[in-house]
């Protein structure tokens, strides 16, 4: 098997992929299309199921799939076993391996690329393929043109930057690629793809670590990332109890979330799984309402990707006019009960489909 | 308990001196501090030597002016410190700089744990911790914030996404501490008097902080530096200025102010709860 390929590991809990496994398969598409390469998934868990079909709808042209009793929940040395086991198995290490940027991809990542000498970019915003050549005469063995180099693009000082962070000297190059900022592709049943079986040899020192409990969803769960609106609140608001007023301006919508800015959180107002940002999550709502968000570079990053977003802010030279589509010049304290008002007014029992047939997102 | 520490000495962000104007860090000028996730480490190791005994060494590499936040580490109640500095690291990626630390671990002896912070503010890569733990082919506990040790085992809680896992495994093990553990201390007095007395007395401090360079350590310094690093920094861009786009609504009496928000389709008729 000489094909080139691109490799993406697949998060998954209780035989289910993560909704990251998703946005790395739709960013490693891309990827394998422009290599003219393969796009392969790397799955480890106790039993498959119907996995393997869902990522092969999601885009996958071949699905690894290591199955044993001990792959049940993430463990860093199970996991790297398996993989590494894989990996080094093939005639050809891959092209590219991508993992996600969560507690899982950045536990496993550095390791595999440890094992194997590699680079790696950590918590990656663009990923591209593109050429280099290298000129740097300092160390000659590097030296040349290199055609289809991973061009793995993360913020960086601060985000005030974009850093391009090239590996070519060696395969696989690898990325852990930040959630919510790669968009899956639809999927669609009608996709085919191969499944592999992959030998699992663990050994005695594998084992040693043991997950005593996982508790998930443990005080309030946040779901950012799924929501269509997101009505997020800063330090602008003034107090913790402007985020009530987020609350009720959220209720207004279908699928919203309230997120907020680091400033908010730092004061103590929200609890940080509300933050969007460097620091927080990063979302791609429909609508993303900032409000009291002055705009800075960090928060920026977390949510300029949302299909629309409107800045309601005092302060008409806030950054966050300077890149949200539609802004309210005023008091927020006065503008959201108003457009709160309107809002509910606005409910009619036959929704007006004209509006949503033109309406372009 | 032989505990080790892995401390950097970064870039302050929050200082405006030493910002290039493209945005990025005049290193020469900027001021410099403790990596703010390190002292989440510094207090785990100290907490463990707290309820376990044994010694703190505070691990550093960069230039030698780090040796200041060693000393600092030292007024916190580190009992020693190993500065690994030498010009050959210089431009080393996370590979790199896992392996230079792996060598300089390996110099300064067994170990029971070694702590890091979960990543530094100037990489923020947190990929140093478990490429380390690779290295040195023991287990690690990344996300760590909370930890007791019992019969030569470490059980830690960790944190993962919408919740907190927790887990046990024997030492040694390479731990890498979230911000959401305890916070360090103030330094202690008796820590200060020490670093009074190591800047006056220059043998007691050769003792105390060993600055060691490549070749101490058994270094190759073909894996160590640019040399040594897989990755390179090909291009940076500044974060555009997007702008002007922006349709402003302004200046009108509320009530026709959101109501030319809402005519204009601002907000999509479909996403409204009916």
């Amino acid at each position: 098997m000489s094909t080139k390929q691109v490799l993406v590991f697949v998060e998954q809990a209780d035989g289910c992929a993560r909704p990251v496994a998703f946005e790395l398969l739709g960013a490693g598409r891309i990827l394998a299309d422009k290599l003219g390469a393969e796009l392969a998934a790397f799955v480890a868990c106790a039993a498959a199921g119907d996995l393997s079909e869902t990522l092969i709808a999601h885009g996958a042209d071949r699905v690894y799939v290591a199955e044993h009793p001990e792959l049940a929940a993430y463990r860093t040395l199970p996991y790297r076993r398996v993989l590494i086991d894989l990996i080094a198995a093939m005639e050809t290490p891959p092209h590219i391996v991508l993992f996600g940027s969560t507690t899982t991809g950045r536990d496993l990542a550095p390791r595999i690329a440890a094992y194997f000498e590699t680079g790696l970019t950590a918590d990656c915003t663009e990923l591209d393929i593109g050429p280099y050549e290298h000129t740097n005469s300092q160390d000659p063995s590097k030296v040349g043109l290199y055609p289809d180099c991973l061009y793995a693009i993360r913020p960086s000082f601060g985000e005030s930057l974009k850093a391009r962070i090239l590996g070519p000297w060696k395969n696989p190059q690898m990325a852990t690629v930040r959630p919510g900022v790669m968009v899956p592709l639809a999927p669609d049943a009608a996709r085919t793809g191969t499944v592999h079986s992959v030998a699992v040899r663990l050994e005695e020192t594998d084992l040693q670590l043991v997950v005593a409990e996982t508790l998930r969803s443990m005080g309030e769960q946040v779901e950012l990332q799924g929501a269509e609106v997101i009505v997020s609140g800063g330090y602008g608001l003034g107090n913790p109890e402007g985020f009530s007023l987020m609350y009720q301006l959220a209720a207004c919508f279908e699928n919203s979330a309230v997120g907020s800015s680091r400033k908010a959180v730092d004061a103590g107002w929200i609890a940080h799984a509300h933050q969007v940002g460097q620091t927080g999550k990063t979302v791609r709502p429909k609508l993303y309402i900032a409000c009291g968000i002055s705009g800075a570079i960090q928060h920026r990053v977390g949510m300029d990707k949302s299909a629309t977003i409107v800045a309601i802010n005092k302060d008409l030279n806030a950054p966050i006019f300077k890149f949200a589509h539609h802004g309210i010049v005023g008091d927020l304290y006065q503008v959201i009960p108003e457009l709160i008002r309107q809002l509910k007014l606005q409910k009619t029992p036959t929704p007006d489909t004209s509006n949503v047939a033109t309406h372009s997102l | 308990m032989n505990i080790f520490v892995l401390i950097k000495q970064v870039p302050d962000q929050g200082a405006k001196a030493g910002i290039n104007p493209d945005g990025t860090i005049d290193r020469a000028k900027a001021k410099r501090m403790l990596n703010p996730f390190d002292r989440y480490a510094l207090e785990a190791a100290l907490h463990a030597r707290r309820l376990y005994g044994g010694t703190v060494t505070a691990i550093s590499m960069g230039p030698p002016p780090a040796i200041e936040i060693l000393y600092e580490a030292i007024a916190h109640g580190v009992d020693q410190a190993i500065l690994l500095s030498d010009r050959r690291l210089a431009a080393s990626d996370t590979l790199a700089t896992a392996y230079a630390l792996y060598c300089t671990v390996r110099y300064a002896g067994a170990f029971d744990l070694v702590f890091c912070g979960l990543q530094t503010t100037d990489g923020d890569t947190a990929q140093v911790g478990p490429q380390l733990a690779e290295r040195l082919q023991v287990p690690q506990i990344t996300y760590c914030e909370k930890f007791e040790i019992d019969h030569n085992e470490i059980v830690a809680r960790r944190v993962i996404e919408g919740g907190a896992q927790t887990v046990r495994c024997p030492l040694p093990a390479v731990v890498t501490v979230a911000n959401s553990a305890p916070r360090l201390a103030y330094k202690t007095l008796r820590g200060a008097r020490r670093v009074q007395q190591l800047q006056r007395d220059e043998a007691e401090r050769s003792r105390v902080i060993r600055t060691v360079n490549l070749d101490d350590i058994g270094a190759d310094p073909l894996r160590c530096g640019l040399k040594g690093s897989p990755t390179i920094v090909a291009a940076t861009e500044k974060v555009g200025e997007i702008g002007g786009n922006c349709t402003l609504y302004q200046g009108k009496p509320l009530q026709q102010l959101v109501d030319d928000v809402l005519a204009a389709q601002v907000i999509a008729p479909e996403l409204v709860k009916r």
